[in-house]
C-alpha cells in the first residue's frame, strides 16, 4: 500500500506568510500544460519503476495539495485526477483528499470532485477574524470561509479545516471559532504555530515593525489551551499539528511519519519511494522544461542510508500519538525520569510520548536524540 | 681556536632579532640565493606567523675580515620569550659574546634589561646594538642614552645598525670578531660539552646541541651523560649550517651536535653535560636545572572518541619540548585527557596550538592555573595542580600559592594604570625607578595565578601596548584562598573549579555565574547555575527552558530537510560538553578566563 501526493502549484494571490512553492500569475493555457506536465511525470516514472508500471502497489491515499488545487477549473481537475490517481491500482477503501481554499470552493467544482471520487476535503481556513486574515493576506472573508465549510461538509463526508496559532487572537475567540468549526460539521483540525520564512512578506513586515506578532509565551498558552478545549471536544491530538475525532485522523499525513512508501507528483513534490526520498525541481519554468523533454524533473535525490533511516525512526514517530518505543532510546539520550516530573512526556506501554508542553520543545528534544544516536 | 667567535643575540620580542640573524647570514655567505629568505632559522611556521623563536637555533658561520684572515662565528638564536627563560640561560653559557639587541623606537624593555643581567651573570661580552636606525621614528640619541644609563657603556661602543637595509652590518661583524673573546679551553683535557638544546630526530634520535669547553668527541666514541647517567655511541657529530654538516670531530670551543641515538629527549637532557665514558671530565659543567612547569592546564578532546590521538601528539610533541609535562586526568564534566604542565602562558599557548594546527584536534582547555602548596591540618604538605583536587576546607590548614617577582617597564603616563590593575590582582608594589624622562620600571611581587588568567592581556590594553612585562618566580606563600565551585543543577563541573581569594570569591563568582548564564543556550529543561564554596552557595542564576520551538510542520517534503538540519545540529553538538542533561558549550570551559573584574 502506498500514498500519492500531487502538487497543484497556482495560487490566486499569495498569503504573506507562506513559502510554497506556488504562482499567482496564470492563465487557462499555463494551467493546462502543467497539469499535462504532472500527468506525464507519473508516465515518466512508471517507465522507470517496474512497481509502478506493473500497478504491484495499490493506493491507499491520494492527496492534492499546493498551492490552490481549487484554482483549477473542474475540467481540468477531473483530467488531472484521472492522468494521476485514476492511472494507479487504487484500495476499495481510497482516502482522497484534496485540498481548498475557501473563496474558490464552489457547488459545481465540490460536485466534480465528488464525481472524480474525492472523499475527503482540507479547507484552509486558517481564521474567522476579519483582522487576522487581512494579516495573513488572505483574501477570504469570514462569511465565505463560513459558507465553504457549510458547503464541503453537505457535500464530503469528511472535512478538515487548517487554523493558524500566533498572530495574536485572544484565547476565547479562537475556542469560539474552533468550536465553530467543529458545529459545522468538521472532522478534523490542523493548527499550525505561525512561522515566519525568510523573503515572505509577513518576515519583512515584521522585521521592519510594522506587525506585531503574540508573544512566544502567549502562543505557548494558546497552543496548550487548544488542545485541553479539543480534547473536551472529542478531538484527539495525534500529531504535533494535528487533531481528530478517533477513527478520523488523516491516514494520508500519518503514512509519511510511519516512513511509508509515497509518490510526489508536481513540482516541489516530494516522495520516498525505493528506499530513496526525492524532491522535485520547484523551479515551474525549469519543471515543465524537464518533463517535457523526457526527464524525471528531481531536484534533489536522497538515498537513505542505514544512520538515516535510524535518525528518522527516531525522530517521527516522535511527533505522533503512538510515541516513540523506548528500545529505540538511544543510552542516556533523555533524563526519562526529569521530563516526566516536568510534563514534557509520559512513558507507558515501553513507549515515550510527548505531552503538549513537550512537543513545544521538540526541535530540542530531536536534537538531542539525533546527537546521543552518535 | 683563536678565530672562533662563539655569540648570541639577545633582545625584546619584535626588536628584530631573527632579521638582523638573517643578516649576518647573508653577509657571511652563509645562506645565499634561493634559500635568502625572512627568517631564516625561525622553522617552525608558528615561528614565522608569531614572528617569534621557540627553539634555538645554532648556525656556523664563515667569515673573511677585510683583512683576510678568516674566522668561525657561531651564532646562537634563543628564544625570545621569558617563558623559556632557562633555555635562554643554557644557551648564553654556550657564549663568549651577547648582541644585545634595543628598537631605536621603542627603546629598552623588560626584557632587555632581565637579558642584561643574564648575559653579565654569565660573565659574557655584551656588545650594545641599536636596530632599526632606518625607521623615520627612530629615535637613536635617545635610545643611546638609555644603553649608556643602563650599561655603564660609552656610547661609541654602541652599534648602529639597520637588519632591514644592511646599515652597519660589516661593522658589527668586525665588533663580534674584536670585541668578542675567543673562547678557552683545553683540547686535550677530558672532554666536556654543554648540552644547550635538543631535538629528537626520527632517524638518529635525540640530537644534543652542545659547545664543547674541554676535550673532544668523534664519532662513534662512547660518551656519558654527566648528570643523567646513560651511556651512548655517538651515531653523528658535526656542525649546523642550514641543515646539519656531519664532522669526525668536535673539539674544545666549538659548537655543534651530537646524535646520541636515546629514543627519548628526556634523556638529553638541556644543561646536563657530555663526556666520555672511558675518559670522563672530574665534574659535570654548572647550572643544570630541570625546567619546571609554573602553569597548568587540563587539555581535553571535544571528542573522546579523539583521546588516543591528543596521546599521540602529546608524546610527539614531548619528544622536542622536553619541558612539557602532562599527567593523564579524568574530569566528570569533560572525561579522559591531560593535566599539562607548561614554562609560562606563551608555552601553554604554543602547545594548545600546535595540538589543533599540526595535529588536527579540537581541544578543551581549561582554565590555567599554578600549583599550590596545600598545609594539611596533619602537617603534611602536598602539591595541588587541579583545583578539583583540593581537599575540603576543613582538612586545610594553609594553602600557599607561588609569588613571582614582575617587573613592568612602562611609559610614564600608564603607571597610574598599570599600579592599579595590578593592585587589583593582590600585587605588591616593592620598587619604582625612572629609567629616564619617559620610562618608569615599577617591580611588583604578584600571585602568579592572577598573572596568568590576564594580566598581561590588560596591562597591553592599559598602557596601549607599550607597557612590557618579565617576572620570575620568588616563592610559595600563604593567603586567604578557597575553592570555588561552579554547580550546574547542583553537580560540580569540575573543570570549572578555581581558587581565589576569599575576599574576592562573592563577586567572582557572581561574574561567573552571568556569564555562563549567557554562554550556556536555553535546553529542554531549566538550568541553574550556583557558585558555591563549600556548601555555602555565594551566587545562583538560571537560564530557562525552551520556549516555543515547534516545528509545525512535517509532511512528506518536510522529512529531507528536517533530518538534513538535525545532522547538521549533531555536528555542532559535538562541540557541547554533556554534564548531567545539561549540554555546555566549549566557550563555556574557558567563560573564566573573560569574566572582568
Amino acid at each position: 500500500m502506498a500514498g500519492l501526493y500531487v502538487h497543484v502549484p497556482f495560487c490566486g494571490s499569495i498569503c504573506s506568510y507562506c513559502h510554497f512553492a506556488r504562482t499567482a500569475r496564470h492563465d487557462p493555457a499555463l494551467r493546462r500544460r502543467v497539469v499535462g506536465a504532472v500527468v506525464r511525470e507519473l508516465v515518466l516514472r512508471q517507465q522507470r519503476c517496474a512497481i509502478l508500471s506493473g500497478g504491484r502497489r495499490r493506493l491507499a491515499t491520494a492527496y492534492v495539495g499546493g498551492g490552490t488545487p481549487s484554482q483549477l477549473e473542474p475540467e481540468l481537475i477531473v483530467e488531472l485526477l484521472a492522468g494521476t490517481v485514476g492511472r494507479l491500482p487504487a484500495a476499495a477503501d481510497l482516502e482522497f483528499t484534496v485540498e481548498a481554499n475557501p473563496e474558490t470552493l464552489t457547488a459545481d467544482l465540490a460536485a466534480a470532485w465528488r464525481a472524480a471520487g474525492v472523499n475527503r476535503v482540507s479547507l484552509g481556513v486558517q481564521s474567522l477574524d476579519p483582522g487576522v486574515l487581512r494579516l495573513l493576506g488572505r483574501r477570504c472573508e469570514p462569511a465565505a470561509a463560513r459558507r465553504a465549510l457549510d458547503l464541503a461538509c453537505r457535500t464530503f463526508a469528511r472535512v478538515s479545516a487548517d487554523w493558524i496559532l500566533g498572530p495574536g487572537l485572544a484565547r476565547d475567540r479562537l475556542l469560539a471559532e474552533l468550536d465553530e468549526a467543529l458545529d459545522r460539521g468538521v472532522e478534523h483540525l490542523s493548527l499550525y504555530i505561525l512561522e515566519l520564512h525568510p523573503g515572505t512578506a509577513l518576515a519583512a513586515a515584521v522585521a521592519a515593525g510594522r506587525v506585531r506578532l503574540a508573544a512566544d509565551g502567549a502562543t505557548e498558552a494558546l497552543y496548550l489551551a487548544c488542545i485541553e478545549h479539543l480534547a473536551r471536544r472529542g478531538f484527539e491530538q495525534y500529531e504535533v499539528s494535528n487533531f481528530a475525532r478517533p477513527g478520523r485522523e488523516s491516514r494520508h499525513n500519518q503514512a509519511y511519519w510511519q516512513g511509508r512508501p509515497y509518490l510526489g507528483l508536481g513540482p516541489s513534490a516530494s516522495g520516498f519511494w525505493g528506499r530513496r526520498r526525492y524532491t522535485n525541481t520547484a523551479d515551474l519554468a525549469a519543471y515543465l522544461a524537464q518533463v517535457e523533454a523526457g526527464a524525471v524533473p528531481e531536484a534533489v535525490t536522497d538515498p537513505l542510508d542505514r544512520a538515516a533511516r535510524r535518525l528518522e525512526a527516531l525522530v517521527l514517530p516522535l511527533r505522533t500519538r503512538a510515541g516513540l518505543p523506548l528500545r529505540r532510546l538511544p543510552r542516556g539520550a533523555l533524563d526519562l525520569a526529569q521530563g516526566e516530573r516536568e510534563g514534557l512526556w509520559t512513558i507507558a506501554g515501553d513507549c515515550l510520548r510527548l505531552t503538549g508542553r513537550g512537543y513545544l520543545r521538540i526541535d530540542t528534544i530531536e536534537a538531542r536524540l539525533a546527537a546521543a544516536a552518535g | 681556536m683563536q678565530d672562533a667567535r662563539n655569540f648570541c643575540i639577545i633582545a625584546h620580542i619584535d626588536h628584530g632579532k631573527s632579521t638582523l640573524a638573517d643578516r649576518l647570514l647573508e653577509y657571511t655567505g652563509t645562506v645565499t640565493g634561493k634559500d635568502l629568505k625572512e627568517q631564516v632559522l625561525d622553522s617552525m611556521d608558528l615561528e614565522k606567523e608569531r614572528g617569534i623563536t621557540i627553539k634555538s637555533h645554532p648556525i656556523r658561520m664563515a667569515y673573511r675580515r677585510p683583512g683576510g684572515a678568516q674566522f668561525v662565528l657561531n651564532l646562537i638564536d634563543t628564544p625570545g620569550h621569558v617563558d623559556f627563560h632557562y633555555e635562554v640561560s643554557r644557551s648564553l653559557a654556550a657564549c663568549e659574546g651577547a648582541l644585545l639587541v634595543v628598537d631605536a623606537v621603542q627603546g629598552v624593555q623588560a626584557q632587555t634589561i632581565n637579558n642584561l643581567y643574564l648575559a653579565l651573570e654569565h660573565d659574557l661580552e655584551i656588545i650594545p646594538v641599536i636596530n632599526k636606525i632606518d625607521l623615520a621614528a627612530a629615535r637613536t640619541e635617545f635610545v643611546t642614552e638609555q644603553f649608556v644609563d643602563l650599561m655603564g657603556c660609552d656610547p661609541d661602543q654602541i652599534l648602529l645598525v639597520s637588519a632591514k637595509t644592511g646599515q652597519g652590518v660589516p661593522e658589527l661583524l668586525e665588533a663580534i670578531c674584536d670585541r668578542v673573546p675567543a673562547p678557552a679551553g683545553d683540547p686535550d683535557a677530558p672532554a666536556q660539552a654543554l648540552i644547550f638544546d635538543s631535538v629528537f630526530d626520527s632517524y638518529v634520535g635525540a640530537v644534543a646541541y652542545v659547545r664543547m669547553f674541554d676535550g673532544r668527541i668523534a664519532h662513534r666514541d662512547v660518551v656519558r651523560l654527566c648528570r643523567g647517567g646513560d651511556t651512548y655511541e655517538v651515531q653523528e657529530l658535526g656542525w649546523f649550517r642550514l641543515a646539519r654538516i656531519p664532522q669526525k670531530v668536535l673539539a674544545a670551543g666549538e659548537v655543534g651536535y651530537i646524535a646520541t641515538g636515546a629514543k627519548d629527549v628526556r634523556n638529553v637532557r638541556v644543561g646536563d653535560t657530555i663526556t666520555l665514558r672511558d675518559r670522563p671530565c672530574a665534574a659535570p659543567l654548572p647550572g643544570y636545572a630541570v625546567a619546571k612547569p609554573m602553569v597548568f592546564s587540563g587539555l581535553y578532546p571535544t571528542d573522546n572518541d579523539d583521546y588516543d590521538d591528543l596521546l599521540d601528539a602529546l608524546q610527539k610533541l614531548q619528544l622536542n619540548d622536553a619541558s612539557l609535562t602532562w599527567v593523564k586526568e579524568t574530569s566528570a564534566a569533560l572525561g579522559f585527557g591531560f593535566r599539562c604542565g607548561f614554562l609560562g602562558l606563551l608555552h601553554m599557548e604554543i602547545v594548545q596550538e600546535r595540538l589543533e594546527r599540526e595535529y588536527d584536534l579540537d581541544l578543551i582547555c581549561t582554565l590555567p592555573n599554578v600549583e599550590y602548596e596545600v598545609l594539611y591540618r596533619s602537617g603534611e604538605l602536598v602539591r595541588v595542580e587541579n583545583p578539583a583536587l583540593l581537599p575540603g576546607e576543613r582538612e586545610i590548614a594553609e594553602i600557599r600559592e607561588p609569588i613571582v617577582h614582575a617587573s613592568v617597564i612602562t611609559p610614564k603616563e600608564y603607571v597610574g594604570a598599570v599600579i592599579q590593575i595590578t593592585l587589583e590582582r593582590r600585587g605588591v608594589q616593592t620598587k619604582m625607578v625612572y629609567l629616564d624622562v619617559e620610562r618608569v620600571n615599577l617591580e611588583f611581587d604578584l600571585p602568579l595565578s592572577e598573572l596568568v588568567v590576564d594580566y598581561y592581556d590588560k596591562l597591553k590594553s592599559v598602557s596601549r601596548g607599550y607597557a612590557s612585562l618579565d617576572y620570575e618566580y620568588r616563592r610559595h606563600q600563604a593567603d586567604n584562598l578557597v575553592r570555588l565551585d561552579l554547580l550546574i543543577n547542583g553537580d560540580p563541573v569540575d573543570a570549572l573549579t578555581c581558587i581565589v581569594h576569599r575576599d574576592n570569591a562573592y563577586s567572582w563568582g557572581l561574574k561567573l555565574c552571568q556569564k555562563l548564564k549567557e554562554l550556556i543556550p536555553r535546553q529542554m529543561f531549566q538550568v541553574a547555575i550556583q557558585a558555591a564554596i563549600g556548601t555555602r552557595v555565594l551566587a545562583r542564576t538560571t537560564v530557562k527552558p525552551f520556549r516555543k520551538n515547534v516545528t509545525a510542520k512535517c509532511y512528506g517534503g518536510d522529512i529531507t530537510r528536517k533530518r538534513k538540519l538535525l545532522e547538521k545540529q549533531k555536528e555542532g553538538k559535538r562541540r557541547m560538553k554533556q554534564v548531567g542533561s545539561v549540554e555546555i558549550p566549549q566557550e563555556a570551559f574557558l567563560a573564566v578566563l573573560r569574566v572582568e573584574r
